[in-house]
């Protein structure tokens, strides 16, 4: 077993000496970051993959609607080193496209599809991108952009049960006897009618 | 051996009086049918094991659609399994029942702004007995059975025959919502 930190160490060399980072975090000892240029992506995920980072465990989004820009969020893991490495980039948000790491790590293929579903990004390469996975017949912008209003979409799309507008008391006679019934209910269910 | 010869309102005698004995025996041995969509199917682990015993009210779980006389609807329900819910409940055998746990199916509890999730379960498919809660204790849930036995005893439990002469209304409820019906899965097709 080999030090945790000195492994974060080689990594940042290796990261370091190869691309051209724009940001480099190390979180803890078995987490770090790097925000990357979008064509520097295939290339770092290749490196790491003939590195050991066998694994992909996830590809995710973030919007960003105020800088016009998502963010792909790559996240390969080491099983011998137990050290995660996210890989972020920026793309341009009105026209959305990264090209597919499917050649790289096959396992992408049905992150891609989520990511097209819930943020609209395109990824040409993977043959099957555009096909619905988790959203059937979805007929709205991208649901986890962030302009998209869930609650105005509800609203149009479902019936709403209206509240009742009057709690007023209609019946004012006891509720003594009721109640005793229904606890009486309740115990027998309780204890299968045994006192 | 003289022919038996039914006039009309003999045989609706009849009819209703075979009626009454299926419901009593249907009553009392309900096959219930677990759609476990959501947190509230957590209730029924301990309402079918030894704690409150479901077995005692004639209750048990069955594998298959076709065999089951109760839909259970624990929770919310996404549209894309609303669609599969409508596929289930369609397939059920007459006469059938729907229960809907929760407040979920009741208006959407805490999903009501979601834009997956519908709001109310009984525009789609009609439903007997709303069990209120979120979740529902097991008391309730079973105080819930014991409502649909005494609904099916009083005849009032008659959401399969709403669902018949309504069937326009729930399908333009439910294309509304789903745009189409029909299931199109890529591992089937």
């Amino acid at each position: 077993m080999t030090n945790s930190m000195s492994n974060v160490g080689r990594i940042n060399t290796l990261m370091g000496k190869n691309f051209s980072l724009i940001d480099a975090k190390i979180i803890d000892q078995y987490q770090v970051s790097y925000v990357l240029k979008k064509d520097d992506i295939h290339r770092a995920l290749s490196v790491l993959k003939s590195n050991g980072f066998r694994q992909l465990s996830y590809l995710s989004c973030v919007d960003w609607p105020n800088d016009h820009e998502i963010e792909m969020v790559y996240i390969v893991m080491n099983w011998d080193e137990a050290l995660h490495i996210q890989l972020h980039a920026r793309i341009d948000r009105d026209n959305p496209v990264m090209d597919s790491i499917l050649p790289i790590y096959p396992g992408a293929k049905y992150y891609e599809r989520e990511a097209h579903e819930f943020f609209g990004v395109a990824f040409p390469g993977n043959p099957d991108y555009d096909k619905q996975l988790i959203l059937e017949g979805w007929d709205d912008i991208p649901p986890m952009r962030k302009d998209f209003d869930p609650r105005a979409y509800s609203d149009k799309k479902f019936t709403k049960r209206d509240p009742k507008e009057n709690f007023e008391v209609t019946d004012k006679t006891s509720k003594r006897p009721r109640q005793e019934r229904r606890e009486e209910r309740a115990n027998n269910l309780r204890t299968g009618g045994k006192k | 051996m003289n022919s038996t010869r039914f006039t009309e309102r003999n045989k609706e005698e009849i009819d209703r009086k075979w009626w009454e004995i299926g419901d009593y025996f249907r009553r009392n041995s309900l096959w219930m049918l677990m759609y476990c969509t959501g947190c509230c199917a957590i209730e029924l682990p301990p309402a079918m094991t030894s704690v409150y015993d479901m077995e005692r009210l004639g209750m048990g779980p069955m594998a298959t659609p076709r065999q089951a006389d109760v839909l259970l609807v624990t929770g919310y329900l996404s549209l894309k399994t609303l669609r599969r819910l409508i596929y289930t409940y369609e397939q059920m055998s007459e006469p059938k029942y729907v229960v809907g746990f929760g407040s979920c199916t009741i208006n959407g509890g805490i999903y009501h702004d979601s834009h997956a999730v519908i709001n109310r379960l009984d525009q789609y498919i009609p439903v007997d007995v709303y069990v209120a809660g979120c979740m529902p204790n097991t008391e309730s849930v079973m105080n819930g059975f014991v409502d649909l036995m005494d609904l099916m005893k009083s005849k009032k439990a008659d959401g399969w025959k709403r669902y018949h002469t309504n069937y326009e209304w729930y399908r333009e409820n439910q294309i509304a919502a789903l745009g189409e019906v029909k299931v199109h899965d890529e591992f089937h097709e």
